[in-house]
């Protein structure tokens, strides 16, 4: 069974907040969806390694220099940017 | 009591290719921030990663060159960490199936630092804050690395030293790197433990990270080898940890952040596919490497008969060991060309910037010429040294500075007759060597050379000078 | 009988009966005008599908050959990457981004003057069988709209069923073509994995998503995948198609095609499905088909084996999504970690919350080996017995959906049974190979049941013929009441 303590390290692992009040439900539902992972535990699974789909080996570029895109482009879609670079602000100070 | 220390490294080498390791942005250093990126190095939704197959054939040479054994079957896997200089919250690296694993470098004093692996991974952006602020500039994000772990194996400061030596040069000598410390392109981590001497226990481990320079390294060693000590020897614990060094303070100091949710959550890379390494892919880039500076050296004591000092300074650079071997190509004896370099053309380099580029003035092709007329008995040494000095004042040939009527030895007669002259004019310093000191005859040598404008030789004027002196 | 919609609009604009102007109207009317009832559209681009028209009606009037979806009004699951249209996974993370770039679907199609009206609904991040975890409001079925238009490309399937475009694409992870396109009586196809690059395609787990048609007819389908399914450099796993276009083998016999049947895949399926499943077998019979039965027994792990790679995935997949590049960024904050951690809490919605922390769960130190590593050995094992299957058969036949289309609101309720949805169609993805889903039937209620002809890697060929034929004999399309009137 999966604990409070555990939902709270994949948490934060995960870079999500957990508020008090959606701990409880949430290790609900999550002890629900791990429990129904377990399903596979008595699986067998010997001899067989899944390497990936199709065997693909070496699908490689070349060396070659291809012009970057324009910064203006680049920062397009950040909320907060300054001297030409992704800003996070200090709202602090 | 005595305690040794024992540390291990972990060295992120930047790769020298033109592109990133899963874009086509240039990997050049600097540039005004984020200029050298696209969708793909900034970690838009949707873009997708191709490795760059000069990031792998790099990386295959640096195990070659460090004695390793090179993977058949490698792949890529993700390192989940979340920091905003990492676009994609994950770094592509290589967690189970490294390219290059089991190598060694072999350090002076006979001992082998054992290289556990080598693998490829992407480089971070970098972070700048500036007033609380955070600033973000990916043009570093994704140029390639390798990263060269060792064992636990260096015993002193000076191993340690003399090991980021020895990669530097490895890697700039096969071409992978130009390993600039001081521009990132070469960065160490150290673990450091202490044991009292004679324990085979380890001890327990701190890990300083991120030092760009030897100097830092080496104090820095010393610092934290220092404070376990002091720990120990005063009853408390080392604290297994990971520290930044503070060169102002000369000081190590505990990092927070990344350490409190250590889980990388390693997987294989489903966007990437297997890299399969063909034998003859390493039979190819083995064919390919250069001789490597430590079998130069050995061969330049042991073929060339050089002195092993001598050997050190010509191999510790690539275009010095050039240099030399080209000077040196089809003269009498390569120790001439060594001794002109070590002892007159390295005055004019002082920095280990300017021996690693080593852009002198006379080139290789016109001191080959110099001993050449040495060689042919054309000139003698004294004039062949202040030659070479003019070439190195001027960058001019040595047949543009010496006189047609200096070239060609002086014949016997002419020698016997200035020697004669030299004990004529100098009554004083026969007198003095008779006296018993031997070091006038110098000045009566020195007579004969000026006179013969530095044709003669030096040595049979003094034998003749003696010989002169003694039966008057 | 369903025929060729593309094909008979490309007859259209190349005989000047219309221009491409007026058929692009007349699309554009009908998205006015239905959209509000099916919201199957998240973003609409009038201006730039009318300006691709002019360009197709200056081509045509110049005398210039057209290529078959050449002017042709279409839509783009709003997870495929469009150059200045805002692409938004139907987050509220992602409701201002817009790409910089192109996918290579898109690019592919732009370059043929594909006539874009607009991104369409999905479950947000593609997580969902119902397109109702879509930041939007999920998007409803045009047979009934009480009912959900499935997920997660729902939004493609109400917009192609409504008719308020002639074809779209979607992307598949664990069904989200088939699923949406069963519920809505159309066909939609998911390619073998490899086959249609993801350059551009906002990943949920890249090594179970794929990109494909839904459109009304069989041959609808294999002209667009016959255009998008070209190898790519920008894509690692990128293959291509392999062999001639599949448009040309549709019409081939299938006398003596051996059509598999496996029993783990009728088993928990609701009667009027199973009914109809077996129905379409009779046809198949029919048209000298031969059905051969086999059980495939690792089927039962294919449902857990999917959501924890799938989860696994896309907990790395959508670590990225912290505010500063691109995408919603929260006001207030101490620190930049609590900015991101406030950032990611409030910009996802509860399903992707979830499936992040359960794929964060399955690679953390501890539980690696039991979850994720034991999930890709069985994945390994599933695709070990679908090769044997294919030894025995050209075609495997089952149900799409154990059911029909459900009420708008069932789904949300309770995750793991809703998870349970999705088990005829994951095992598709896992193997990575190519599946087809279209209409073969009706429940009660008049919503729509479709089947799904599964084939071995890069055998589109195979499936969309057995599917032609079956249509051609038996078709189950009908057309709902919305969009334009051909």
């Amino acid at each position: 069974m999966v604990t409070k303590e555990e939902i709270m390290k994949i948490a934060i692992l995960s870079k999500l907040s957990v508020e008090d009040d959606e701990i409880d439900k949430l290790t609900k539902d999550m002890g629900e969806i791990i429990s129904f992972a377990d399903t596979i535990n008595n699986a067998a699974d010997e001899g067989v390694e899944f390497d990936n789909i199709n065997n693909l080996s070496n699908a490689f570029r070349e060396d070659k220099v291809v012009p970057s895109l324009e910064r203006e482009k680049i920062l397009a879609n950040a909320k907060d940017s300054d001297d030409g670079c992704f800003m996070v602000k200090n709202i602090m100070k | 009591m005595k305690y040794e220390l024992v540390a291990g490294f972990e060295t992120h080498v930047e790769l020298a290719t033109d592109t990133k390791i899963f874009c086509s942005c240039t990997t050049q250093f600097g540039g005004e921030p984020n200029t050298h990126c696209c969708p793909i190095c900034i970690g838009l939704p949707g873009t997708l990663p191709k490795l760059n197959k000069k990031v792998v054939e790099y990386a295959i040479r640096a195990g070659l060159a460090t004695n390793c054994e090179i993977a058949e079957i490698s792949k890529m896997d993700r390192k989940n960490y979340c920091y905003p200089d990492l676009p994609k919250a994950y770094q592509i690296s290589q967690y189970d199936k490294p390219l290059c694993e089991h190598g060694y470098i072999q350090l002076s004093n006979g001992r082998k630092i054992r290289i556990l692996r080598i693998h490829i991974e992407e480089d971070a952006g970098k972070l700048v804050h500036r007033r609380g602020d955070t600033l973000v500039d990916y043009n570093r994000g994704g140029v390639p690395l390798i990263e060269i772990v060792t064992e636990p194996d260096f015993r002193s400061v000076d191993e340690a030293k003399e090991y980021v030596e020895k990669l530097q040069n490895i890697m700039r000598y096969i071409g992978v790197s130009d390993c600039k410390m001081q521009e990132g392109s070469m960065r160490c981590d150290v673990n450091i433990s202490v044991r009292p001497e004679g324990s085979e226990k380890l001890g327990t481990r701190t890990e300083i990270k991120n030092m760009n320079s030897i100097t830092f390294i080496a104090k820095a060693m010393e610092y934290e080898y220092g404070r376990q000590v002091d720990l120990i020897e005063s009853g408390e614990k080392v604290i297994q940890e990971t520290l930044r060094y503070d060169d102002a303070t000369n000081t190590t100091s505990g990092m927070r952040g990344k350490e409190d949710a250590n889980d990388y959550r390693y997987f294989r890379d489903p966007d990437l596919v297997t890299i399969n390494v063909p034998r003859s892919l390493v039979d190819e880039i083995r064919e390919s490497l250069p001789e490597l500076p430590e079998e130069k050296k050995e061969r330049y004591i042991n073929e060339l008969g050089l002195p092993e000092a001598d050997a050190l300074l010509l191999t510790k650079y690539r275009k010095i060991a050039e240099y030399f071997e080209s000077a040196s190509e089809g003269t009498k004896t390569p120790k001439t060309a060594a001794n002109f370099i070590i002892g007159q053309i390295f005055r004019t380099v002082e920095t280990e910037s300017e021996k690693e580029q080593f852009d002198v003035s006379v080139s290789a092709e016109n001191l080959r010429e110099l001993i050449t007329l040495l060689d042919s008995g054309k000139i003698r040494m004294n004039l062949a040294k202040s030659t070479l000095d003019k070439m190195l004042e001027t960058g001019k040939k040595a047949s543009e500075l010496i006189d047609e009527k200096d070239m060609g030895g002086l014949d016997e007669g002419a020698l016997d007759e200035l020697c004669r002259q030299a004990v004529e004019n100098n009554p004083k310093a026969v007198s003095d060597y008779l006296a018993g000191k031997e070091k006038a005859v110098k000045a009566m040598v020195g007579f004969v050379m000026k006179n013969s404008r530095g044709k003669a030789d030096a040595a049979l004027a003094e034998q003749k000078i003696i010989k002169l002196v003694k039966n008057s | 009988m369903s025929e060729s919609k593309i094909a008979r609009l490309h007859e259209g604009l190349v005989s000047k009966e219309f221009s491409c102007r007026e058929l692009t109207e007349k699309y554009i009317e009908a998205v006015n005008k239905d959209n509000g009832a099916l919201n199957a559209y998240v973003t609409v681009t009038p201006e730039t599908a009318l300006e691709t028209a002019s360009i197709v009606d200056d081509k045509i009037a110049r005398g210039e050959e057209i290529s078959m979806l050449e002017g042709i009004p279409m839509t783009l699951k709003d997870n495929i990457s469009t150059d200045g249209i805002r692409t938004t996974c139907c987050s509220k993370i992602l409701e201002d981004y817009t790409p910089i770039y192109d996918a290579t679907v898109w690019k592919i199609l732009k370059a043929q003057n594909a006539v874009l009206l607009g991104k369409t609904n999905m479950d947000e991040f593609a997580m969902g069988s119902s397109c109702e975890t879509s930041y939007f409001g999920g998007a409803k079925n045009p047979h009934n709209i009480n009912h959900v238009a499935g997920g997660s490309s729902g939004g493609v399937a109400s917009a192609v069923g409504g008719n308020i475009a002639v074809y779209g694409l979607g992307s598949d992870t664990g069904g989200s073509i088939r699923q949406p396109a069963s519920f809505c009586g159309i066909v939609g196809m998911k390619p073998t994995y490899g086959a249609v690059s993801r350059y551009g395609l906002i990943a949920y787990a890249s090594s179970l998503d794929q990109i494909g048609p839904i459109t009304t007819s069989v041959e609808d389908t294999a002209v667009v995948y016959d255009a998008i399914s070209q190898y790519d450099t920008m894509d690692s796993t990128s293959q291509g198609r392999k062999g001639e276009s599949v448009r040309s083998t549709l019409k081939n016999d299938i006398k003596g095609m051996k059509i598999g049947i496996a029993r783990e895949y009728l088993e928990g399926i609701r009667d009027d499905v199973r009914n109809a499943v077996e129905e379409a077998v009779e046809v198949y019979r029919s048209l000298g088909a031969e059905i051969v039965y086999f059980d495939l027994p690792s089927l039962k792990y294919a449902l857990p084996v999917y959501y924890i790679i799938a989860c696994a995935e896309a907990s790395s997949n959508l670590g990225r999504y912290d505010g500063i590049r691109y995408g919603y960024k929260a006001q207030n904050y101490r620190d930049v970690n609590d900015m991101v951690k406030k950032t990611r809490s409030t910009g996802f919605g509860d399903e992707v919350k979830r499936r992040i922390l359960l794929g964060t769960y399955v690679l953390s130190s501890g539980y690696y080996d039991a979850y994720y590593k034991k999930a890709q050995n069985l994945r390994g094992k599933i695709v070990q017995s679908f090769k044997k299957a294919f030894e025995v058969c050209d075609v495997i036949l089952a149900p799409t959906v154990p059911m029909t289309a459900f009420e708008n609101g069932h789904a949300v309720s309770d995750p793991v049974e809703t998870y349970m949805t999705d088990i005829c169609t994951v095992p598709v993805n896992i193997c990575g190979l190519p599946g087809i889903s279209v209409p073969c039937g009706f429940d009660n209620k008049g919503m729509p049941i479709g089947m799904q002809l599964i084939g071995d890697s890069f055998c589109e060929s195979k499936i969309l013929n057995a599917a032609w034929q079956y249509e051609k004999a038996a078709g189950k399309f009908k057309p709902a009441g919305f969009g334009v009137k051909l």
